[in-house]
């Protein structure tokens, strides 16, 4: 992030008259240049959107987690309970292992299948490849709900009820991953492209020796995308996996809510529940967030 | 673009398409036209499946009520994919434009992207419910009276507002990556010209971003109409009065509560081609105003 | 694109039901027989015939994939356990799931035969993976399925009922009457009633005090009620003085006090609904409670919103909560600021006939093999052992459905040191179970009927003519229970 302000002070050194470099601005500086008022209003708006993981938060540490007004959201005392009641006391570890693993498949399958893809759209003359990509485009208009009953019929017609493999295959064609590929792929300056035609390079080395250490940002950022994705999916594994043993976070979170027409009342248990599995996609985004957040250029033809 | 085109096999190009093809194919194609199908039918639980030929669509076409779903769901998306922009556009501008805390601005405002939707709408809940709501509180001293279980263009809302908030953090990200790659040169000529800020937003950025501004609006409109019915389940259930029965809400609850497979799925066909319009649309817009320099 | 999860909070989630079969490919519908543990004799010849074309219609344009649908096709099916221990699907999470997992390894210590008690998320996920495993033929040997959707359950034609696998020494007369009067159809046991409850009505004793008003002696009907918000919320006591979810158990509750159907076909137990009833007296409800909303006496704390109108009790916001009895020892747990108390459930008028049940029951599938029945049969019965139904009792608040529990639990003493355990059964056992008013309906589309009733509710307390909005409320349940019946 400081690229561009590094770029913009040098450039305004560049402009004193003995090109000597002048210090580097201290903070107090820099701030007055942003102005107080850009930072006011970025702290409202941030404020606004992260109360809601703060509320998220307090309830988590309550004892029954009402909370009804703004008093309430000091935190309470139960944190260390609820989490461990979540993790221990309903095995909810196990949910985010299932989960865990059923998200790195999900990534890895995608991440292989849609380089393949891509690489063929781009860098293959075949006629129909531009219908492929389409094809492929268009099934972003396939709203789950539709699918949703034949596919489950399918799955179990198929024998993959309650396993891995019905949570992982219907996955593993991603049209944003081969559509934000393809862009990456057409950016790639056409003289290396040459270079390896005249080395008379086959697909595969290509693949392994240009395209993909020229793409590892986009990689990265690609599959922190389709981990989130595949993390948050609660609908399909609720139906398709019957037994705790496999079952992943987001339908054990239900788990965690109790009976609520019985009258248990759990809310602290489900945000407790919701933090924890919040907690990977979150610090996987933090981690990588430089390439999640400078390689995703949508570029033009 | 010709300069690209390395090989030539293709039956190399197939295999390297087979399995992203196959897998769209198998569990995205074929459920869905099955699912079509169905919609000619009287299909649900404990009934043999009768065929009813387009009668399902005509019931639709002439329901008053189903109009009133459409019309709804286009402007919720309306709302939703403008105010999402709307709003990113600026949190980004913001962003880009300090030096101190960039990091952490950024982070901040997009971790909502990692919140499933469901808990989402559960903690909105928290905060605004009518009586039990955090917020609740300090709205209602500001002379509104929150009472969105019974007021139908409240709970509109509400959910729009929901909607709008969790798709900030992804819309970010594509912005901020966009705006990073303008040259800089711009920037400051533009500062130095004296140029207002949001006057800079506006007609320098803006402009230069249109790629990824139409790439995202076509992302929002498909979240709007498809990836919303957490907020709608858990908020409202499309009341009061249907006044937040959304298409895709409306859907889900004929076929997974109803049961009624067939009109559930004349009610996804209507909402695949109203979608459908619309990206067609917004595609013609995207090669007419895009901006090709840079 | 994204998927939307679905945190539900005892709001019925939306999940597909039907095995995920499109009826396109549900095979080949050999000449239909009556599947044979259809336990409503309710069909009329008609209804057979319709049933037989359609059936032919299906099979004619059906794909011949030869695998039995969730279409009703007969209960010829043979299945394969899914497990080789004892498999129960069941919708209990929670505190409520961790007694029932210590209710499965008392079995196992005693019989020596290995249970699981797996968590489905809900009640129609129970479902829908029970219909899918219907179809792919391994299936779990019982699942846990809640009343109001005991006719869909019976629509399939392949469970067995209970009574025909419980060892023969067992009495399936030891279930309370007007528990067992639901679950029996055909005059024998359909189903194993386990978690059962009605609603009833919780008092917080300290803000009575507060305004004056006894708490022994706490509101029985509708009037009473508003007397009473009526002086709490005068003086100042409470914000509101009654809440209860939204939810269509309360209204059918009203309707089993005041002995009023709510279909014909007596609520659906002797054929097919088609006419929903709206008498006089729910006139009289939707009245109080429209009176109710607009005075500030009652607040809605969302549909199906159990969680949310229990908190509205905790926080004080109401002196006043109708919910279930298996509220009860959360309430005692979490009112730690006041004295909570439970009192019957208030009536529309002085008639008080009973209430309808709630809960669910396990439902066997049919087609297992032989020998699986016998160890099936035992968890069940162990399951009924009063020993049992007071853990579960004890652990859940879901009352004792059998009468030596009932018995051994008041020699003990327990309904005297904590009566307010007792209040919901003895507003059940007080009941009339031999009035059909007090048998929950049995409807076929009962979601669709429900959230029409939660949803119409809603508009008729905020109309400024509710009898015009219980008339469109009855005209489209009416239309609903038409289309699902032709």
């Amino acid at each position: 992030m400081g690229g561009i302000r590094q770029y913009a002070r040098r450039w305004i050194t560049d402009r004193r008259e003995d090109g000597s470099p002048t210090q580097p601005r201290d903070t107090v500086d820099r701030i007055g240049t942003d102005g107080v008022a850009v930072h006011a209003q970025l702290w409202v708006l941030t404020l606004l959107i992260v109360f809601p993981i703060f509320v998220a938060l307090t309830v988590s540490t309550k004892q029954q987690g009402i909370v009804t007004s703004l008093p309430d959201l000091i935190p309470g005392t139960h944190a260390v309970d609820n989490y461990r009641e979540a993790l221990v006391g309903y095995g909810f570890a196990r949910f985010m292992w299932n989960s865990f693993v059923m998200a790195v498949i999900v990534v890895v399958g995608k991440l292989v299948v849609s380089v393949l893809a891509a690489t063929a759209i781009v860098y293959y003359r075949v006629p129909y490849k531009d219908l492929v990509f389409v094809f492929v485009l268009f099934t972003l208009l396939l709203p789950v709900p539709v699918r949703f009953v034949p596919l489950f019929q399918l799955v179990n017609d198929l024998g993959w009820g309650n396993s891995l493999l019905a949570i992982t295959v219907p996955y593993l064609a991603s049209a944003t991953t081969v559509f934000i590929l393809r862009q990456h792929f057409l950016s790639i300056p056409a003289s290396i492209v040459e270079t390896a035609k005249i080395d008379g390079v086959g697909p595969l080395r290509f693949m392994w020796s240009v395209l993909i250490p020229m793409s590892r940002g986009v990689l990265v950022g690609v599959s922190i995308i389709m981990f989130v994705y595949a993390w948050n999916q609660y609908l399909w594994p609720l139906v398709i996996i019957d037994s705790e043993a496999n079952q992943v976070a987001q339908v054990g979170l239900q788990l965690l809510q109790g009976d609520v027409q019985g009258g248990q009342l759990s809310w602290s248990l489900v945000m407790a529940g919701s933090v924890l599995t919040l907690l990977p996609p979150l610090a996987l985004m933090i981690y990588f967030r430089d390439p999640l957040l400078k390689t995703f250029t949508i570029q033009q033809k | 673009m010709a300069s690209r085109e390395l090989f030539h096999g293709r039956l190399e190009a197939a295999v390297l398409l087979a399995p992203t093809v196959l897998v769209s194919v198998v569990f995205l194609y074929y459920p869905t036209v099955m699912a079509f199908r169905t919609s000619l039918f009287d299909a649900g639980f404990g009934q043999a499946p009768a065929f009813v030929g387009v009668e399902h669509y005509q019931t639709l076409l002439t329901d008053p009520a189903y109009h009133r779903s459409v019309g709804i769901s286009v402007l919720f998306a309306a709302l939703v994919v403008g105010g999402v922009m709307v709003v990113s556009l600026y949190l980004t501008f913001l962003i880009h434009e300090v030096d101190v805390r960039q990091g952490a601005y950024l982070i901040a405002v997009i971790w909502p992207y990692a919140l499933p939707p469901a808990v989402a709408a559960l903690v909105f809940l928290f905060i605004f419910h009518p009586t039990l709501g955090v917020l609740t509180g300090p709205i209602e001293t500001l002379g509104v009276d929150l009472d969105w279980f019974n007021d139908g263009p409240q709970a509109f809302a509400v959910v729009t507002l929901t909607a709008i908030w969790k798709q900030i953090g992804y819309n970010v990200i594509f912005m901020i990556a966009a705006m990073n790659t303008i040259p800089d040169a711009l920037t400051e000529t533009a500062r130095l010209d004296g140029v207002s800020r949001l006057r800079r937003l506006v007609s320098v950025y803006v402009p230069m971003m249109t790629p990824t501004l139409f790439f995202l609006v076509i992302i929002n409109t498909i979240y709007a109409f498809f990836g919303t019915f957490a907020y709608v389940d858990l908020l409202t259930s499309g009341g009061p009065a249907n006044a937040t029965n959304v298409l895709i809400f409306d859907l889900y609850r004929e076929a997974f509560s109803y049961f009624n497979f067939g009109v559930a799925s004349s009610k996804s066909v209507v909402l695949f081609v109203v979608v459908g319009l619309l990206m067609l649309v917004q595609f013609r817009l995207t090669d007419k105003y895009s901006y090709y320099g840079g | 694109m994204e998927d939307s999860g679905a945190l539900n909070f005892g709001r019925e989630p939306l999940v597909p039901l039907c095995g995920g079969r499109t009826p396109l490919s549900s095979g080949f519908h050999p000449a239909v027989e009556t599947p044979t543990h259809m336990p409503r004799n309710a069909d009329t010849d008609g209804g057979l015939t319709r049933r037989r074309t359609l059936a032919t219609t299906g099979a004619a344009l059906a794909g011949m994939t030869g695998l039995a649908g969730c279409a009703g096709s007969g209960g010829s099916a043979t299945f394969t356990p899914v497990a080789d221990e004892l498999t129960a699907w069941h919708a209990m999470g929670g505190t409520n799931g961790e007694t029932l997992d210590q209710i499965a390894a008392g079995f196992e210590e005693e019989t020596g035969m290995a249970a699981n008690m797996e968590f489905q998320d809900s009640y129609e996920n129970v479902l829908t993976n029970t219909l899918a495993a219907f179809d792919s033929g391994n299936v779990a040997d019982m699942f846990q399925v809640d009343s109001l959707f005991a006719q869909q359950v019976f629509d399939t034609g392949q469970v067995r009922p209970v009574a025909e696998i419980l060892p023969d020494d067992f009495d399936t007369s030891i279930f309370l009457d007007n528990v067992a009067e639901f679950f029996t159809t055909d005059g024998e046991l359909a189903s194993l009633p386990f978690n059962n409850s009605n609603a009833i009505m919780y008092i917080n004793r300290d803000a009575f005090e507060a305004a004056g008003l006894d708490p022994d002696d706490p509101p029985s009907t509708l009037a009473e009620v508003r007397a009473a918000s009526q002086t709490l919320v005068d003086e100042g006591v409470t914000q509101y003085g009654i809440a209860w979810p939204n939810h269509v158990w309360f209204v059918e509750t009203w309707y089993g006090f005041e002995g009023e159907l709510m279909t014909d076909a007596e609520n659906g137990h002797t054929g097919d609904p088609s006419t929903f009833y709206a008498p006089d007296p729910i006139y009289d409800l939707y009245d109080w409670w429209k009176g109710m909303a607009d005075d500030g006496l009652y607040t809605n704390p969302g549909i199906e919103a159990w969680g949310e109108a229990t908190s509205l009790f905790i926080e004080q916001e109401t002196a006043m909560l109708l919910t279930s009895t298996a509220s009860v020892a959360g309430l005692i747990a979490d009112s730690e600021e006041f004295t909570v108390d439970a009192a019957p459930y208030p009536t529309i008028s002085d008639t008080r006939v009973g209430p309808v049940i709630g809960g669910a029951s396990f439902y066997v599938p049919d087609g297992l093999p032989d020998a699986r029945y016998e160890e099936i049969g035992q968890l069940l019965q162990y399951m009924s052992k009063p020993s049992v139904q007071t853990t579960w009792h004890k652990g859940s608040g879901y009352y004792p459905i059998t009468q030596p529990s009932v018995d051994s639990l008041r020699e003990d003493g327990w309904f005297e040191e904590n009566p307010m355990y007792n209040v919901a059964l003895e507003q059940l056992q007080q009941g009339d179970a031999s009035d059909p008013a007090t048998k929950r309906a049995l409807l076929g589309p009962a979601r669709n009927v429900q959230t029409v009733i939660q949803d119409k509710s809603v508009d008729i307390v905020n109309a400024a003519d509710p009898a015009s909005e219980i008339d469109a409320m009855k005209a489209e349940i009416e239309s609903v229970l038409a289309e699902y019946y032709e």
